[in-house]
C-alpha cells in the first residue's frame, strides 16, 4: 500500500507556486501551450483571457485536478499532487447546485471535509471574514449572488490552504457585489495569501490587482496592470467591461 | 443445530403467529420509508434516471439467477449495478448524450430480460415485476428491505459530508480528493438493493414514484440533506399507510393506489402555480 503523499511545503510557510511549462490537450485538441506563471505569497494576480482561452484549464491544473501532459507545477519545491490540500479552488458558480438543502454554515464547513474536524471558532472567523455570520443559518439559495460568492470564498478559507485560485468569482453578480467581492479578495492578499482570478473580462477594475496575466493558448502578457495595457495593442478585442 | 436456521424458524413461527394483513403492512411502512431516504439522495445527486436505469436492468438477472437457482434479489443487483456502470462506461466515450446513452441501456437491459424468460423457459410473472404484489411478500422480502436499509444507513452514516459535498458542487468534490467514483459505485448499489427489495411490494415501475414524489414536496424548505431524508420518509411513511388501508378498504390492489397517491402528492403545488 502506497503512503499518503506528504507536503512538506507547508512547514515553511507560503510557498510561491510555480507553473513550468505546462502543456494541455483535450482529446489532441490543444488547449494550453508552455505555460509558465510563478505566484508570490501576498500577491492579487487577475488572470485574463476570452472564453475558451484556457483559464479555467489552468486553474485546474495548478490546482492538481488535472495533470498536464508536459510540464509541473509546484508548490515550493514539492510537486502539487502532494499538497492539492493547500491550493484551494473555488469553481465558477454554474458548477454550484445552488438549490441543494444546505445552510451557509455547512456549505462553509465542507471546506474542511476532509481536514481535522471542524471547531465553531473557525467556522465562525471564517463566515465573519467574508461577513456572512448574521447569515450562518440561512439557506443557500436565499442568499444573493454577491453573498453566495462569498460562501464558496470562505469554503476556501476553511481548507489549509494558503494559495487561492478563483475562477470567475465576479460573473453574474451586480456591481455594489462585485466591489465587495474584491475589496475582500485584496484584504486576503494584504493578510499573505496568494490570490490567482481568472475572468474574461477587461476593465478599469483590474487596477486592483498587483498583476495581470493575459493568457489565450499561451501567456501573452505578464505585468502590472499598467504594464499590461501598454503591452497590449489590440486592447478592444478582450472587451471593456467591469470586473476583476 | 445450527443458530441460524433456528432463527429464522422463530420468526417465521412469529409470522405465523400474525393476522395475515401485518406483514403486508410493515412491508408496506418499510418500504414507504426507505424508497423516499434513498430518492432523496438520488434527487440531491442529480442520479434519479441512473436509478430508473437500474430498476429496469434487474430483469436478466432476476432471471438467470432464477434459472441457475440462486436468489433472484442478488441477481438482480448484480445486473443492476452492471446496468448502471455499462452506461457509465459508455456516457464517457466520445462526451455521448447521458440521457440517451441511459435510456438505451436500460432498454437494452429490458428487453434482454424480457428474452430470457421465454429462452429459459421460466415462469416468472412480469406482472408482479412490474406492479409488485404486497399481499403475497413474505418473511425473506421483509428480511431483504432490511438489509436494504441497513446498507443505505451505512452508506449515510460513513459518508455524509461526502455525499453532501458531491451533490452540492461534484467538481469542487474532486478537487479535494474525495473518491468520487467510489461514492457513485456505492450509491448504485444502495439503489439496486433498495429497488430489489421494494420491488416485491410495489414493483419495478412503482419504486420509482416511491423513490421521486414523497421527496419533491419539501425538498426546497429543508436546511439540510437529514432534514430532508427525514422528511420525506415520512411523507413515504404516510403515504404507504394510507394506501395500503385504502387498499383495503376499496379492495383494490396496494402497490397501484400507492403510485397513483404519489402522483396526488405533486397535484397541490400545480394549483397553486
Amino acid at each position: 500500500m502506497q503512503p499518503a503523499p506528504v507536503c512538506s511545503a507547508a512547514a515553511f510557510g507560503s510557498p510561491p507556486l510555480q507553473a513550468r511549462g505546462l502543456v494541455f490537450a483535450y482529446d489532441r485538441k490543444p488547449v494550453l501551450e508552455n505555460v509558465s506563471l510563478t505566484l508570490t505569497p501576498g500577491s492579487l494576480t487577475a488572470l485574463v483571457g476570452s472564453n475558451g482561452a484556457g483559464k479555467s484549464t489552468l486553474l485546474h491544473l495548478l490546482q492538481g485536478q488535472l495533470v498536464p501532459q508536459e510540464g509541473s507545477v509546484l508548490l515550493g519545491d514539492q510537486p502539487i499532487h502532494r499538497c492539492r490540500s493547500q491550493v484551494a479552488l473555488m469553481p465558477q458558480r454554474g458548477r454550484i447546485d445552488w438549490s441543494f438543502p444546505i445552510t451557509v454554515r455547512e456549505m462553509v464547513a465542507l471546506g474542511q471535509v476532509q481536514g481535522a474536524r471542524t471547531s465553531c471558532c473557525d467556522l465562525d472567523a471564517a463566515l465573519q471574514r467574508v461577513g456572512l455570520l448574521p447569515l450562518a443559518s440561512r439557506r443557500l439559495d436565499a442568499l444573493s449572488g454577491g453573498q453566495q460568492q462569498r460562501t464558496l470564498l470562505a469554503r476556501a478559507l476553511m481548507q489549509p490552504a494558503r494559495v487561492l485560485l478563483l475562477d470567475e468569482p465576479c460573473a453574474a453578480i451586480d456591481p455594489p457585489a462585485r466591489q465587495q467581492l474584491l475589496r475582500l479578495m485584496r484584504q486576503l492578499a494584504d493578510a499573505g495569501y496568494s490570490l490567482l482570478v481568472s475572468s474574461h473580462d477587461w476593465g478599469e477594475a483590474l487596477n486592483v490587482y498587483d498583476r495581470v496575466i493575459v493568457i489565450d493558448r499561451s501567456v501573452q502578457a505578464d505585468g502590472t496592470p499598467a504594464e499590461v495595457r501598454h503591452a497590449l495593442t489590440a486592447l478592444s478585442d478582450l472587451g471593456n467591461h467591469c470586473c476583476g | 443445530m445450527p443458530s441460524r436456521p433456528s432463527a429464522i424458524w422463530g420468526i417465521t413461527a412469529v409470522v405465523d403467529a400474525m393476522p395475515w394483513w401485518l406483514l403486508p403492512l410493515l412491508m408496506a411502512l418499510l418500504v414507504g420509508v426507505l424508497c423516499p431516504a434513498a430518492g432523496t439522495l438520488l434527487v440531491t445527486q442529480r442520479r434519479l434516471l441512473q436509478a430508473n436505469l437500474i430498476s429496469h436492468a434487474v430483469l436478466p438477472g432476476l432471471a438467470l439467477a432464477m434459472a441457475f437457482g440462486l436468489d433472484p434479489a442478488l441477481g438482480g443487483v448484480v445486473s443492476g449495478v452492471l446496468g448502471a456502470l455499462l452506461a457509465e462506461r459508455l456516457q464517457r466515450r466520445d462526451g455521448r448524450s447521458h440521457e440517451a446513452v441511459i435510456n438505451t441501456v436500460l432498454a437494452g437491459f429490458l428487453g434482454l430480460g424480457v428474452l430470457l424468460i421465454p429462452l429459459l423457459d421460466l415462469r416468472l410473472n412480469l406482472e408482479a415485476v412490474l406492479f409488485g404484489d404486497l399481499l403475497a411478500v413474505g418473511v425473506a422480502d421483509l428480511m431483504r428491505t432490511l438489509a436494504a436499509a441497513a446498507a443505505l444507513l451505512g452508506l449515510v452514516w460513513s459518508a455524509y459530508r461526502s455525499l453532501v459535498y458531491l451533490g452540492v458542487d461534484p467538481d469542487g468534490a474532486a478537487a479535494v480528493g474525495l473518491p468520487v467514483r467510489q461514492l457513485r459505485l456505492a450509491l448504485a448499489v444502495v439503489t439496486a438493493l433498495v429497488v430489489v427489495s421494494a420491488m416485491a411490494a410495489v414493483g419495478v415501475v412503482l419504486v420509482i414514484a416511491l423513490l421521486c414524489a414523497p421527496v419533491l414536496p419539501g425538498l426546497q424548505r429543508v436546511a439540510s440533506l437529514r432534514t430532508a431524508m427525514l422528511r420525506a420518509s415520512l411523507v413515504g411513511l404516510v403515504l404507504s399507510a394510507g394506501g395500503f388501508g385504502l387498499a383495503l378498504l376499496l379492495n383494490l390492489p396496494p402497490g397501484p393506489l400507492i403510485g397513483v397517491g404519489c402522483l396526488g402528492l405533486l397535484l397541490p403545488g400545480a394549483r397553486s402555480r
